[in-house]
């Protein structure tokens, strides 16, 4: 399990690069996330939407609702231009830190 | 012993069948209570917690299991209100001052239409003068209206309407469109009567009472609601401004 720290600082990255690959919603954005991290980030489902609100308001991504094939509304996001320019920066940040660990660690690096 | 606890068993469910829809409402009243929540997150928790029940109900447990497991994960309301509060500070206020602007231009409306209810009344009864004056028919017609539209939302009617109320509230320019149409059908169906009631009673028509009246009885009621109306557009969402640039 991550610490409360970095649950924090790696949502941003994670967000952009989620929506980045389509819209999505908070509940799909919250399976994706567990799923894909094999249980290792689990997100407190609510506090979800308080990060997302921030990220429109910096103007990183834009929601709109939406009705869904169900028939049910949802608030759906996706990401502006500016989000993709954030998500180049913070994946440069993400992959320094993972290079110089893996340096250390003896693992082999990821090309940038 | 067996059957007697199954009998146990079956009182117990008997007497607290769960009832998903009132439990989900509960839970929405409960977050209804916390100050720092605007409607818009409300809503969003809500379809949160709605996918949450179904997504566990498909994995086979019942509604009771689901609407608790669902509830837990999205949170207590306090500190999701906090947290809301923190990633948009002015938003609940600008929601609050939105509605509130929103209930003095409605105030005005219902007055231009209780207004010329009242005049079109005594044109057509004039032997109501007797018992009672037209100030009074305005008040009593004002009063009706607002019964009318309490009646309306206490039995639940005005759920659509507050949903498309919703919808409109995401986009500045149909919010405009719209607002500034309901103002201009009733202040000019209310101008009508008016003027109708004022060509059948106080003279002979002429060719520039139209203008006269206008510009004595309708410019300034139209442009203090058309000034509401730019005050509701600024105080909008501003979420859609932009046109959405999609991947």
């Amino acid at each position: 399990m991550l610490t409360k720290d970095l649950v924090a600082a790696s949502s941003k990255p994670l967000l952009l690069s989620i929506l980045a690959g389509g819209e999505s919603y908070g509940y799909e954005i919250i399976q994706k996330v567990r799923e894909l991290s094999g249980g290792q980030i689990e997100w407190s489902d609510g506090m979800l939407y308080p990060v997302l609100h921030r990220l429109e308001r910096d103007g990183l991504i834009e929601s709109e609702w939406k009705e869904a094939d169900t028939g049910r509304e949802r608030k759906y996001y996706f990401i502006s231009s500016d989000g993709r320019k954030a998500l180049k920066t913070e994946r440069r940040q993400w992959l320094a830190v993972h290079n110089t660990l893996s340096k250390l660690w003896k693992i082999k690096p990821v090309s940038i | 012993m067996a059957g007697r606890s199954q009998h146990v068993e079956q009182i117990m469910e008997n007497q607290t069948r769960f009832d998903l829809n009132a439990a989900v409402e509960n839970w929405r009243n409960e977050l209804a209570a916390q100050p720092n929540l605007a409607s818009d997150d409300r809503r969003e928790l809500e379809t949160h917690l709605r996918d949450a029940i179904a997504g566990f109900q498909q994995r086979g447990l019942n509604d009771e299991e689901s609407f608790w497991l669902a509830r837990k994960r999205v949170g207590q309301p306090q500190p999701l209100g906090e947290e809301f509060e923190k990633a948009n500070p002015a938003k609940v206020w600008r929601e609050r001052v939105f509605w509130m602007v929103t209930a003095i231009l409605a105030a005005f409306l219902l007055t231009a239409t209780s207004t010329s209810l009242a005049v079109v009344f005594v044109s057509c009864f004039p032997s109501v003068e007797k018992i009672t004056n037209e100030t009074t028919l305005n008040i009593l017609f004002w009063i009706l209206q607002i019964i009318g539209i309490l009646r309306l939302i206490l039995n639940g009617g005005m759920n659509r309407q507050f949903s498309m109320l919703a919808s409109l509230l995401q986009n500045r320019l149909r919010l405009g469109i719209t607002a500034i149409c309901i103002v201009l059908t009733v202040e000019i169906f209310c101008a009508a009567i008016l003027f109708w009631a004022y060509v059948a009673h106080d003279g002979p028509y002429s060719p520039m009472g139209p203008f006269w009246f206008i510009g004595n009885h309708v410019s300034n009621s139209l442009i203090r609601d058309l000034s509401l109306v730019s005050i509701l557009i600024w105080l909008a969402p501003t979420q859609n401004r932009k046109t959405p640039k999609r991947a």
